[in-house]
C-alpha cells in the first residue's frame, strides 16, 4: 500500500513540475514582450528609469496599425454574424426530421475547420481569382465566416440536441404556429450557445492569419500588420501592438471561460 | 407541390452558402491543380504533369517528406508533453483544477502570431534562453543554434500546438466515470494497473484526437517555418506559399496543397478509424 501510494504521488509530483515548466514556458515570453513595451532590458536587467507609454503613444498614430485594428474589427464583427446566423438555419435544418443530405452538409462545415487553414484560404483565393473578384475585406469575410462556422454550428447543434422533443411537441399541441415555436420557444434556449460560440468565433476570427495571408490582398489585418512589422525587427512598438493584441486575447479568453464554467463543463469540438 | 419536391428546394436554399463557399472553392483549387502555368496565362489542358513534376524531383518530394517526418515529430512529442499535464489537471480538486485548466486553455486564445513573435526572442541571439546560459556559464558567447534551423521550427511548434492537444486529452480524461475507478481499486488493482488498463484505455479518442489537431496544424503552417526556421527550416507549406508569390505558379502550388489536403484528410480518417475501434 505505501508503494502505491508512493508512486502515486512521484507521478503527481512529476507531471506537477513538468506543468508548472510548459506554463512557464507558454508564459514568461508572453510576460517578457509586455514588459520590453514599457522599459528596456539589457543584460538581464530591468532599466525602469527607461520607463514609458511613449510606444504606445506612437502606436496610436501610427495610421496603418490604427487601419489594420479597424479592418480586423470589421472583417470580425461582419462574419460572425453570418456566421452565427448560418449556424442556426443549418443546426436547425440538419434536426429537422426532413432533412436531406445530413451528413454530407455537416462535413462540408467542418471542413474549413479541419483542414490545414492554407488549403482554405488556397481554395477562396483560387476561386475569387477564377470570377474575377478582386481581393479585399470581402474575401477576407468569406474565409473567416467558413472558418469559424464549424464552431457556431457545433455549439447551437450540442444545445439543440440538449433539449427535450417534448418542448417542440407542447408548443405544436398548444396551437403554436412554426415561427412562434422558433421565436419564443427554440429561441430563449439557444440564445446563450449562440452568444459562447460568437464570442468563440470573434477571438478566432481576431486571431486568424493563415487564412488571411491568401486573401486579403492589399488590405491588412491586425495579425498580417503585425507579421509584417515582425519582418523588420524588434521594436519597442511591435512589443506595445503585441500586448494589445495579448490584452484582447486574454480579455476574450476569460469571457469565454466565464460564459462557459456555470454549467461545469466546456463543450467539446 | 409535393412534399418531395418542397424538400428538395428546402435543402437547396439551406445548402447553397456552404456549396458557394466551401464546395466549389476546394473544387476550383483542385481543378487548377491539373492545369498548367504558361507565360503569364494558365494553360487549361487537363493533365497529371504538376503531380508526376512534384514526385519526380527530390527537392519537393524530400521536402514533402521531411514535412511529414517533422509533424510527426511535432505530434508525439506534443502528446507526450500533453498527457502528463492533461493528467495532472484531472488530479486536482476544485478551483486549483479550474485555474490550471485555465491557464492550460488561455494560449489558445493568444494570437499565434503574437506566440511565434514571442518565442522567436525568446531564442533569439539576445533571448531569454542565450541570456540564461550566458548567466550559468553554460555558454561563454550568445549561440544562434536555437534559431533558424529546423530544432527552432519543431520546438516552436509544439510550444504553439500544446493547448490544442493538453485541452482533448482532459476532456476525455473528465468524461471517465468515477465509478469504474473505485471499482478499479476497490477490486485490487493498484494506482498504476488502474491507469493502464482503465485511464489510458478510455483517454485514447481523445489523446488521438489531440494528436490529429497537432499534426493538421503542423502541416498546414507555414509562417512558423518562414519566422523560426531561417534556411534550413523548408516546409511543404512555405513551399506552397511561394507558388503564390514569388514562383507565382499556381497550378503547381495547388497540386501540392492537393497533396496536402489529401495527406490531413488521410490522417482524419486514421484518427477516426482508431477513435472508433476503441469504442467497440
Amino acid at each position: 500500500m505505501t508503494m502505491k501510494s508512493a508512486g502515486g504521488t512521484l507521478a503527481i509530483w512529476t507531471t506537477g513540475l513538468l506543468t508548472f515548466l510548459v506554463f512557464a514556458v507558454l508564459y514568461i515570453p508572453v510576460l517578457i514582450s509586455m514588459l520590453f513595451s514599457l522599459v528596456e532590458i539589457r543584460q538581464g536587467k530591468i532599466l525602469w528609469e527607461t520607463l514609458s507609454f511613449n510606444p504606445y503613444v506612437t502606436l496610436w498614430s501610427n495610421a496603418s496599425v490604427v487601419d489594420a485594428l479597424s479592418n480586423t474589427a470589421v472583417v470580425a464583427i461582419v462574419s460572425v454574424i453570418i456566421a452565427s446566423l448560418l449556424a442556426v438555419i443549418l443546426a436547425l435544418y440538419t434536426q429537422w426530421e426532413g432533412a436531406m443530405g445530413r451528413r454530407m452538409l455537416e462535413i462540408t462545415i467542418y471542413l474549413p475547420f479541419l483542414l490545414p487553414p492554407i488549403v482554405t484560404g488556397l481554395a477562396l483565393l483560387v476561386a475569387s481569382a477564377e470570377i474575377g473578384l478582386k481581393r479585399g475585406l470581402a474575401t477576407v469575410i468569406a474565409g473567416h465566416t467558413i472558418f469559424v462556422l464549424a464552431v457556431a454550428y457545433r455549439l447551437v447543434l450540442t444545445r439543440l440536441q440538449a433539449l427535450p422533443p417534448s418542448l417542440v411537441e407542447a408548443s405544436f399541441d398548444l396551437g403554436a404556429s412554426r415561427w412562434q415555436t422558433l421565436r419564443h420557444v427554440l429561441m430563449p434556449h439557444l440564445a446563450s450557445a449562440i452568444m459562447t460560440g460568437a464570442v468563440l468565433a470573434l477571438t478566432l476570427s481576431f486571431d486568424e492569419t493563415l487564412i488571411s495571408t491568401f486573401v486579403a490582398g492589399d488590405q491588412m489585418t491586425l495579425p498580417l500588420r503585425l507579421w509584417a512589422m515582425m519582418r523588420v525587427g524588434f521594436t519597442p512598438e511591435i512589443n506595445a501592438l503585441v500586448t494589445v493584441v495579448l490584452l484582447i486575447s486574454i480579455f476574450l479568453a476569460i469571457v469565454v471561460a466565464w460564459r462557459m464554467k456555470p454549467k461545469g463543463e466546456v463543450e467539446e469540438d | 407541390m409535393s412534399s418531395r419536391t418542397t424538400r428538395w428546394l428546402i435543402f437547396f436554399a439551406v445548402a447553397a452558402i456552404p456549396f458557394v463557399f466551401i464546395v466549389i472553392p476546394i473544387a476550383s483549387f483542385m481543378l487548377l491543380s491539373l492545369f498548367r502555368a504558361g507565360k503569364g496565362a494558365i494553360i487549361r489542358n487537363i493533365s497529371l504533369d504538376n503531380y508526376v513534376n512534384f514526385f519526380a524531383n527530390w527537392t519537393y518530394a524530400g521536402t514533402y517528406l521531411g514535412t511529414l517526418l517533422l509533424c510527426l515529430q511535432v505530434m508525439v512529442v506534443s502528446v507526450l508533453v500533453g498527457y502528463p499535464i492533461a493528467w495532472f489537471i484531472w488530479q486536482q480538486r476544485g478551483s486549483r483544477r479550474y485555474l490550471l485548466l485555465l491557464l492550460a486553455v488561455v494560449p489558445l486564445f493568444m494570437s499565434y502570431i503574437v506566440k511565434l513573435y514571442t518565442l522567436r526572442s525568446m531564442l533569439g541571439l539576445n533571448g531569454l534562453v542565450n541570456q540564461m546560459l550566458l548567466a550559468v556559464g553554460a555558454i561563454d558567447k550568445p549561440s544562434q543554434i536555437f534559431l533558424f534551423n529546423q530544432r527552432a521550427v519543431l520546438i516552436t511548434m509544439v510550444v504553439i500546438y500544446l493547448p490544442f492537444v493538453i485541452l482533448p486529452i482532459f476532456l476525455a480524461l473528465e468524461r471517465i466515470p468515477k465509478s469504474l475507478l473505485h471499482a478499479s481499486i476497490d477490486l485490487g488493482a493498484g494506482a498504476w494497473d488502474t491507469f493502464r488498463r482503465i485511464v489510458l484505455p478510455l483517454s485514447l479518442p481523445g489523446t488521438i484526437g489531440g494528436a490529429l489537431f497537432a499534426f493538421v496544424l503542423a502541416l498546414g503552417d507555414f509562417i512558423t517555418p518562414q519566422m523560426v526556421g531561417g534556411t534550413t527550416g523548408f516546409t511543404i507549406g512555405r513551399v506552397i506559399y511561394s507558388q503564390f508569390g514569388l514562383a507565382y505558379d499556381w497550378p503547381f502550388g495547388a497540386a501540392m496543397a492537393a497533396i496536402l489536403l489529401v495527406t490531413s484528410l488521410a490522417g482524419i480518417i486514421l484518427a477516426g478509424l482508431a477513435v472508433s475501434r476503441q469504442r467497440i
